[in-house]
């Protein structure tokens, strides 16, 4: 086990280190930088003089390789550069975003599995009836409506039909007002909840289909055990092996912030964070998230795996 | 796009034997299952819109704009309307078809050759190959797809080309984590090991054993990448990062048209329903064949 | 049971749905919402429009522009040119405060032209102040400007934000991109890029107002969500760019829309320099091939006005007194076959995907019109910085462009059409008349001789053709009923916003 975790660390800073130099590279590679994205085409009206100044200031004056390594071992020493727009270090700027990402991201898991567990657990006990094909059709369609297409479509309804608009760029944080907080977070959280919901809905019923043909369930079946019994204690716990797995996943995959809902629910979090450092060049900010989003990504997998140790014996770290 | 993850591969559990041959006749067992039947339909109903679509056999040219019919209602002359310019939105619908589905299915069909010759390669030459070629693909599949989509795209402009080469960045690592599983687990089994002691080459054992082992799995995740890819298509063109204008993308239109949903909500309606539509017929089909193709994953 | 479950759970999400209530605020704060948001805080230094915007609620310069873009005194009380227009003597007001309570005197209008004129600045402003020479403070209340050449537009030129006063103990010792210590209404309490910025009253400005307690920006990146959030009551105050959501306000009752034309203008850039633009039967064919009034009823909805080179009231010529204003297709043809190219040709035009929002509309109408004569027009659309990189590096053959517009015209076209000006690359074209008469217009101070000078710079630039101008379109500011005392600018300015008051 200490081995598997000594290994498993040690690949994940490798994979760190070619998303830094994969991160690096492919923003010098995009056309314009930041005096351009700062001045416009006024950018054009200044001196030669004038130009290398700023790139003095911004730090663009030298090759490229230095810049790297330059980054690389302030990095190391907790050091992610500076915002050159809000003067401010990148390390904290993130952090303020991360708990709107968080909480979202919080709120859809809770969301996909207040709904999709019931639903995929009914499905299979009473296959085939009204309630399998409701959650079939309802699976389906989670799985076949894009986020911004019902992002969209629910701002749509709730402004003109309804006249409410879930955020209006006054954003709250949860220990400020929570119900305001929630009021905010609920749409969006639905809307990225929605397809998520499915999947875990799909999983629950096709492992627990399975489960229940299993030997285990018909001998504990036939030992004469309250069908509760058999399902919540035998079926559900293993049936959940796999649904834990699509959880931690897709989880790993909400903290990397969710670029699109959070632009159109005007959500400041990390994925509009990441959109607005790329089109304003900020390569330390492009940087800085790209990173921090991996390591959220690695974490959760890492603690899947863990976790999935604990729920499921016939997993060994040992080869 | 979050849909990333439903694509954790359907790897067999138990693959020690050599399966029976598949029946010839699968077209037909495909079209006993109900949501096999209904994908197919979708499937084929929009691959023929598209390829309409795609050699502009329209009922308007693509592009031609209209100036005095602009914004009207659908109508017997315009069965979806037109738009601010009065261009057709049918005909732009089946184009826009054409434009999703071909970036689709190149993108898939790359990452899943490229993919799976990575993932067979990796999980049979084993060892210090292995592990470096999965920690690449995992540098890959760690890296959020959007993000990485919007930087493909910064870097080189955006267009049909950059939408191609993003998805297929994205969508290379999950065939090569499919390809790579049931590789491990067959690489030992006793018909492998034979043919093995019998003198086969790799090569051989690779063509006659190995692949057509995950050749389910695969055509199944293919048919469910190609929904996912669509979503991914329509996403980024909804930001303004895949196929550009004048040309018409579902995605595309959805954006561009929706600060007029209110004068002209045919111009959201009918993007929005042919997105639901082929990605679900996708979904269906894919699911369809699993359950025809693959007894062990069978969902009923 | 599980069913009973869902359905208290479906219950309860519809409730939170309808509790959906707008909370009190503090005090009297006007809410406005904008879809960008400031790039930095120095106003030396930013030079896009969403800077601009919130910088001049915070700092102000010697002069401002009225809404029909005549100067008025604003840290100046009084301003005069010497006879042989050598010097520029400017009377200071008496009793300004800054934000930190310190007095403005002469000594902080020096340190301010200092610092812009610093090339270690790169203020981008700072060839508009090029004929400055020197600066001298006979006393606390009195600059004078003396000048290596007169200058006429110098004076107008300085009614900028790129031109506001900073405090002289600021420049000294603080870094103005963090530490923002204007004179101006609203003082800045916090800027959260992307987010809000909230500014609270200066209850010392020397002005009359202003009469909220405070503003706060929110920044919401979707114009069609700030429609919905003006409908929904959200926000007070709004900045819209996009016509196409800005019409949707027409009937709405409870929403006033203000429409004001702007200085800057749509502009179709052609690049002589590259083949076969260097055809000037080429360039007029397109100019002829054109409809324009088509071009704004399908871009922009209707929502613009046809425009020749310049945009300013006081000059503009009327559209039938240009080049070819009406479409022409025969006569398009006609050159097109005298340049030798009846079958066409492919033309490049680049164009920028968000900015402004119409720009890909305009360019989709312009390749449908340009088929009439046989060139197919291949959009090329790019992420706003790239397109400046292309554009700054004249690495383009056509671009559709929103091109800003200033009061006076020599101001708005020294950087194109002179011989050794900035974007002479960029315009791509240059000829002895343009040049002679941009440098008459320079420095001839009679209204009717310089307007007779910029009649001719307009009918030769429509003949030449270098660019094809297309239309002016309109910014759009709304806010709800209760909201008034609002005039917009003629040059977008939200100064006035000081004047603004909210009912409760």
């Amino acid at each position: 086990m200490r081995q598997y975790l000594i290994r498993r660390l040690f690949a994940s800073l490798i994979t760190l280190l070619g998303i830094s130099v994969m991160v690096f590279g492919a923003i010098r590679l995009v056309p314009g930088d930041q005096i351009t994205a700062q001045l416009g085409t006024e950018a054009g009206m200044l001196s030669q003089e004038q130009r290398a100044a700023l790139e003095r200031y911004y730090g663009l004056d030298r090759p490229p390789v230095e810049q790297y390594f330059t980054w690389l071992g302030n990095a190391l020493q907790g050091n992610f550069g500076f915002s050159i727009r809000q003067g401010r270090e990148v390390l904290p700027l993130i952090f303020e975003r991360f708990p709107v990402t968080l909480e979202l991201a919080i709120l859809s898991v809770i969301i996909a599995l207040v709904i999709g567990i019931p639903i995929g657990i009914i499905a299979a006990l009473r296959r085939n009836t009204w309630i399998d094909l409701f959650g079939r059709v309802f699976s389906m369609l989670g799985l076949s409506v894009p986020n911004f297409l019902l992002g969209t479509m629910i701002i749509y309804v709730l402004s003109v039909f309804f006249g409410i608009l879930p955020n209006s760029g006054n954003y709250v944080g949860f220990f400020d007002d929570p119900i305001k907080n929630l009021q905010q977070l609920i749409f969006p959280a639905i809307t990225m909840g929605f397809s998520f919901a499915a999947s875990i809905m799909r999983m629950t019923r096709s492992a627990m289909l399975e489960v229940l043909n299993e030997s285990y369930v018909r001998t504990a079946r036939s030992k004469g055990l309250k069908e509760q019994t058999v399902i919540l204690r035998h079926a559900l716990r293993n049936a959940l092996i796999p649904v834990v797995t699509l959880i931690g996943v897709e989880f790993g995959y909400l903290l990397g912030g969710a670029l699109i809902t959070e632009q159109i629910f005007a959500l400041p979090g990390i994925g509009r964070l990441a959109i607005n450092a790329i089109t304003q060049r900020e390569y330390a900010l492009v940087q800085g998230v790209a990173l921090f989003i991996v390591i959220n990504f690695i974490l959760i997998n890492f603690m899947v795996d863990i976790i999935y140790g604990f729920i499921d014996p016939r997993v060994s770290y040992d080869n | 796009m979050t849909t990333k993850s439903s694509n954790m591969p359907h790897l067999p559990k138990t693959l020690d034997t050599e399966p029976e041959r598949q029946a010839p006749s699968f077209v037909i067992r495909l079209l006993r299952d109900r949501s096999g039947t209904v994908g197919l339909i979708l499937v084929v109903f929009f691959t023929i819109i598209s390829l309409l679509g795609l050699f502009e056999i329209t009922r308007y040219p693509v592009l031609e704009q209209h100036p005095i019919d602009r914004l009207q209602a659908p109508s017997l002359d315009y069965w979806f309307g037109t738009d601010q310019f009065g261009r057709d939105t049918f005909s732009r619908i089946m184009k826009g078809g054409a434009n999703s589905l071909q970036v689709s299915v190149i993108s898939v069909s790359v990452s899943t050759l490229i993919g799976t010759v990575i993932g067979i390669f990796a999980g049979y030459v084993g060892g210090i190959v292995d592990t470096i070629l999965m920690r690449i693909m995992d540098i890959l599949f760690a890296f959020p797809s959007l993000l990485l989509a919007l930087l493909v795209v910064t870097i080189i402009g955006a267009g049909l080309s950059s939408t191609v080469l993003a998805i297929t960045v994205v969508y290379t690592p999950i065939f090569a984590r499919v390809a790579r599983g049931p590789v491990l687990s067959l690489k030992n089994a006793e018909f492998v090991t034979a043919a093995r002691c019998l003198g086969a080459k790799d090569w051989r054992i690779i063509a006659h054993h190995i692949f057509p082992n995950m050749r389910t799995v695969l055509i199944v995740q293919v048919t469910l990448a190609l929904s996912w890819a669509l979503i991914t298509e329509a996403g980024l063109s909804f930001l303004g990062l895949g196929t550009q204008p004048p040309d018409a993308s579902w995605g595309l239109m959805l954006s561009a048209n929706r600060g007029l949903a209110e004068i002209a909500p045919w111009l959201i309606l009918f993007p929005a329903l042919s997105i639901m539509l082929m990605v679900l017929g996708f979904n269906l089909l894919g699911d369809g064949l699993r359950d025809v193709l693959d007894p062990y994953l069978k969902s009923e | 049971m599980l069913q009973k479950k869902i359905f208290k759970l479906v219950l309860f999400l519809l409730l939170l749905i309808m509790s959906t209530s707008i909370l009190a605020q503090d005090g009297n704060i006007l809410v406005v919402a904008r879809a960008v948001d400031a790039t930095g805080l120095d106003p030396h230094t930013q030079t896009t429009f969403a800077s601009l915007r919130l910088l001049e609620l915070i700092y102000e310069p010697l002069v401002v522009t009225d809404s029909d873009l005549n100067l008025q005194p604003a840290l100046a009380t009084g301003w005069e040119f010497s006879d042989d227009g050598m010097t520029l003597t400017f009377t200071l007001r008496e009793g300004v405060k800054f934000h930190d309570g310190s007095d403005f005197t002469a000594e902080d209008v020096i340190a301010s032209f200092t610092r812009i004129l610093d090339e270690e600045t790169a203020s981008a402003a700072r060839t508009n102040y090029l004929s400055i020479d020197s600066m001298e403070a006979p006393d606390d209340l009195t600059v004078v400007f003396n000048l290596n050449t007169p200058d006429v537009p110098l004076l107008s030129a300085m009614a900028s934000t790129n031109a506001v006063v900073l405090s002289a103990d600021v420049i000294a010792s603080e870094d103005p991109s963090l530490v923002t210590v204007g004179t101006g209404p609203f003082k800045l309490e916090s800027w959260t890029p992307d987010e809000n910025t909230m500014l609270s009253a200066n209850t010392d400005w020397w002005g009359d107002g202003p009469f909220v307690d405070g503003i706060e920006i929110r920044i919401i990146p979707d114009e069609a969500s700030i429609l919905a959030a003006l409908r929904a009551g959200t926000v007070d105050f709004a900045l819209l760019n996009d016509p196409l959501v800005a019409t949707l306000l027409v009937d709405d009752s409870d929403v006033v829309l203000h429409r004001t034309p702007t200085l800057s203008y749509n502009v179709l850039q052609l690049r002589a320099a590259v083949e076969p633009l260097d055809k000037l039967e080429v360039r007029q064919a397109i100019s002829c091939a054109l409809n324009r009034q088509e071009i704004v009823d399908s871009a922009a909805l209707g929502e613009g006005r046809v425009t020749g080179p310049l945009t300013m009231a006081s000059y503009a010529l009327p559209t039938d007194e240009l080049f070819c204003y009406e479409q022409d297709i025969d006569r398009a043809n006609e050159l097109m076959a005298e340049a030798g190219l009846e079958d066409g040709f492919t033309l490049e035009v680049m164009v920028a995907n968000s900015e402004p929002p119409v720009a890909t509309s305009i360019a989709q109408v312009v390749a449908s019109q340009l088929e009439a004569i046989n060139i197919t027009v291949e959009i090329v659309p790019l992420d706003i910085s790239t397109y400046v990189d292309r554009w700054l590096n004249a690495d383009f053959a056509g671009a559709v462009a929103l091109n800003g517009g200033r009061i006076d015209p020599y101001t708005m076209y020294s950087r194109y059409w002179q011989y050794d000006a900035r974007f002479q690359d960029t315009a791509g074209y240059i000829d002895d008349t343009l040049d002679d008469l941009m440098q008459r217009g320079q420095v001839e101070t009679d209204f009717e001789t310089r307007f007779e000078i910029f009649r001719e710079l307009q009918v030769h630039l429509t003949e030449t053709n270098p660019w094809i101008w297309l239309y002016a379109g309109f910014s759009y500011t709304a806010h709800q009923s209760n909201v008034s005392g609002w005039e917009p600018a003629a040059n977008d300015s939200l100064y006035y916003m000081s004047s603004i008051s909210v009912e409760r």
